[in-house]
């Protein structure tokens, strides 16, 4: 552990002519995180990438690495690497020569480049490919000789803007396992912006989530899991994502149509419509609990999807295995009293349950 | 069935077809300036035209090295057109990026300013740069005639470069920019090798405008400095022209133009079409 390499973004705002991309955002990234900018397009996470990697200046606000204000630094002082989303490799230069760019740049003297390319192209497989043209190579190919062009120079930061989002999907997954594991061996702090929340989920040790410009939540991947601070979030993280179903609360009890959802808590405020949300891994046939028609099943392979009509709602069951249901039959399901989630229809905020057995900070 | 095929080869005929005949309307002279440059003087007034003549390498010889040899008018019109195209390119080359990249308050200005001076008729311009010239006593010299062949090749360059500086991807820029590269080492490494093609179309242009000039090159000069289609002009006398020299001698001045045509053919049909299509097709 060197100890390097925290980012902190103090109040940063970013308008473009009039238009505000970035609403005050106020983030702290500690030394060797892998941190994940996670949001639907047009949140503002890549131009927070660009403001920390000084491809962009906020409008107002300060961006501080390791205490030192580089609010005002270029790209080229502050120490940090990216992979872009379309790679930007050179194209009239050999990998070797892409590699070798960051370097000579800095310095390095030439007698020391060729062992420094080597490495940094064996550390992602490409050592065979040093010869070849970046036209010459496959997406994942061009995929690692970027990253390899950014491991080169052992960075205070590395920035990711997207590197997975053109490679096909099984390519996607190989490349995500030896990228955490990449970034586990290097131990360099990752900033890693991606629309994919399980890729988030799956390389990340903490995630922001991004909303129409600003941060909405940021924590560890189980905890925003566990506990979406708003209905955006529990309707974006998961696959498939929460099943949110209006509801009415009235002190005790939390109600659909007529019926009555058993809920271990007592809901503070007066009696109003809420946001009742449950994954649908939190949903269970049970003889005694909310008549529900099958609509569908789908068949994901370990676990089926069951898609079912409660009252006007529908709603998504996961199962293991195949469905035990036909298509059309009457069953009853039952929510998981524990794993309940409440929020306001309008302003989209979780209501925090008393008497749930984890308290945290609650959401602002 | 045959339906389709067919209909491709009809069109594929009639496009060669047209070609053809756009290629035999453009290339005549240059065909019938071959076939004079092949007669003797007398044969070339004949009228109708001789078909059947005895063709004689005379004109050329003499335009080469005889008593008319150009030789030394090519070499005078060629130092005139190199340097003008080695200052235009210098120039024209960080230039055009400042207009492709920076957010520069004249860049609106300079497509217009670009089609005003290739709009204004030359010999407008005839009689103020003269006075110009001789007030600043460059009349009839190598510098006079370079600074006046810069005034409308760089406002070309520039405008020609700007469009192959923009299919640059702005994020090769950036990433050089966060791999540590300053703005010129950016344009040197990363820019500069990727418009490679654009320059060699600009080089070209530049080049052949200025090969080509007569109207400036007879008035601004002529005596101590002499460029070859001045020369070429003396054929054309009170008493007599001498068509068959003077063919002999223009395809002698065409030819180092053809060379440069042929070498960089590849990249002016990718100039030409520049911006036609997204991509462009350039690497």
């Amino acid at each position: 552990m060197k100890g390097l390499g925290r980012v902190r973004l103090d109040r940063v705002e970013k308008y473009y002519g009039g238009v505000s991309a970035l609403k005050t955002v106020d983030l702290e990234i500690r030394p060797n995180e892998f941190f994940a900018l996670l949001g639907p397009s047009g949140s503002g996470k890549t131009t927070t990438l660009r403001l920390i990697a000084g491809l962009e200046t906020p409008s107002a606000g300060r961006i501080l690495f390791d205490n030192l204000d580089v609010t005002d630094s270029g790209p080229g002082e502050r120490d940090i690497a990216m992979v872009f989303q379309s790679y930007a490799l050179y194209p009239h230069m050999t990998v070797a020569e892409n590699i070798a760019f960051p370097l000579r740049m800095s310095g390095v003297p030439r007698r020391e480049l060729a062992s420094l390319v080597r490495g940094a192209a064996a550390r992602v497989r490409i050592d065979h490919l040093l010869d070849r043209r970046p036209s010459q190579l496959s997406g994942g190919q061009q995929q690692r000789c970027a990253l390899a062009r950014a491991i080169v120079r052992k960075p205070r930061l590395f920035l990711l803007d997207e590197p997975l989002s053109n490679l096909d999907a099984k390519l996607r997954v190989e490349t995500r396992v030896e990228l955490k594991s990449l970034q586990h061996q290097l131990d360099v702090t990752t900033i890693y912006v991606t629309h994919d929340q399980e890729e988030a989920m799956t390389l990340a040790d903490r995630i922001a989530i991004f909303m129409d410009g600003e941060i909405v939540q940021v924590g560890a991947p189980a905890a925003i899991f566990e506990r979406p601070a708003t209905l955006a979030v529990a309707g974006f993280i998961g696959s498939p994502a929460m099943n949110l179903v209006r509801a009415h609360a009235d002190g005790g009890a939390v109600r659909v149509g007529d019926t009555i959802i058993p809920c271990h808590a007592r809901i503070p405020g007066p009696p109003r419509d809420v946001m009742l949300a449950v994954r649908p891994g939190d949903i269970a046939a049970d003889k005694q609990g909310l008549p529900a028609q099958v609509y569908v099943s789908e068949l994901l392979g370990e676990t089926s999807i069951i898609n079912l009509k409660i009252g006007a709602e529908l709603v998504k069951m996961r199962v293991s295995g195949g469905s035990p249901f036909r298509d059309g039959e009457q069953i009853h399901v039952r929510f998981d009293p524990d794993r309940l989630h409440l929020f306001e229809p309008e302003s989209g905020k979780r209501i925090e349950i008393e008497a749930e057995p984890k308290m945290r900070r609650s959401a602002p | 069935m045959t339906g389709p095929g067919l209909r491709r080869r009809l069109t594929k005929a009639l496009i060669t077809a047209c070609a053809s005949a756009i290629l035999a309307l453009w290339a005549f002279p240059i065909f019938w300036a071959f076939v004079v440059a092949l007669k003797g003087e007398s044969e070339v007034l004949a009228f109708p035209p001789s078909i059947v003549f005895t063709p004689t390498l005379r004109n050329f010889v003499d335009a080469l090295v005889g008593r008319f040899s150009i030789l030394p008018e090519m070499g005078t019109s060629l130092v005139i057109s190199l340097v003008a195209t080695l200052l235009t390119i210098t120039i024209a080359v960080p230039a055009s990026y400042a207009f492709a990249r920076l957010r520069l308050p004249a860049g609106k200005l300079l497509g217009f300013y670009v089609l005003a001076t290739q709009m204004l008729p030359p010999v407008g311009l005839v009689i103020p740069y003269f006075l110009i010239l001789n007030s600043v006593g460059l009349l009839d010299t190598y510098q006079g005639m370079i600074v006046v062949y810069l005034t409308f090749s760089l406002p070309f360059a520039i405008w020609l470069m700007v469009s192959f500086m923009e299919d640059v991807p702005r994020e090769m820029e950036e990433a050089a920019a966060i791999d540590r590269a300053s703005r010129l080492k950016t344009l040197w490494y990363v820019i500069l090798p990727q418009v490679r093609g654009g320059i060699a179309v600009t080089v070209v242009f530049v080049f052949l405008n200025c090969w080509d000039e007569f109207l400036f090159a007879v008035q601004l000069s002529g005596n101590r400095v002499r460029p070859v289609t001045v020369a070429m002009y003396n054929f054309v006398s009170v008493e007599q022209t001498l068509w068959a020299k003077l063919s002999a001698a223009a395809l002698i001045a065409m030819v180092p133009m053809m060379a440069i045509g042929f070498a960089a053919q590849r990249h002016i049909v990718k100039g030409l079409t520049v911006g036609a299509v997204k991509g462009g097709g350039r690497r």
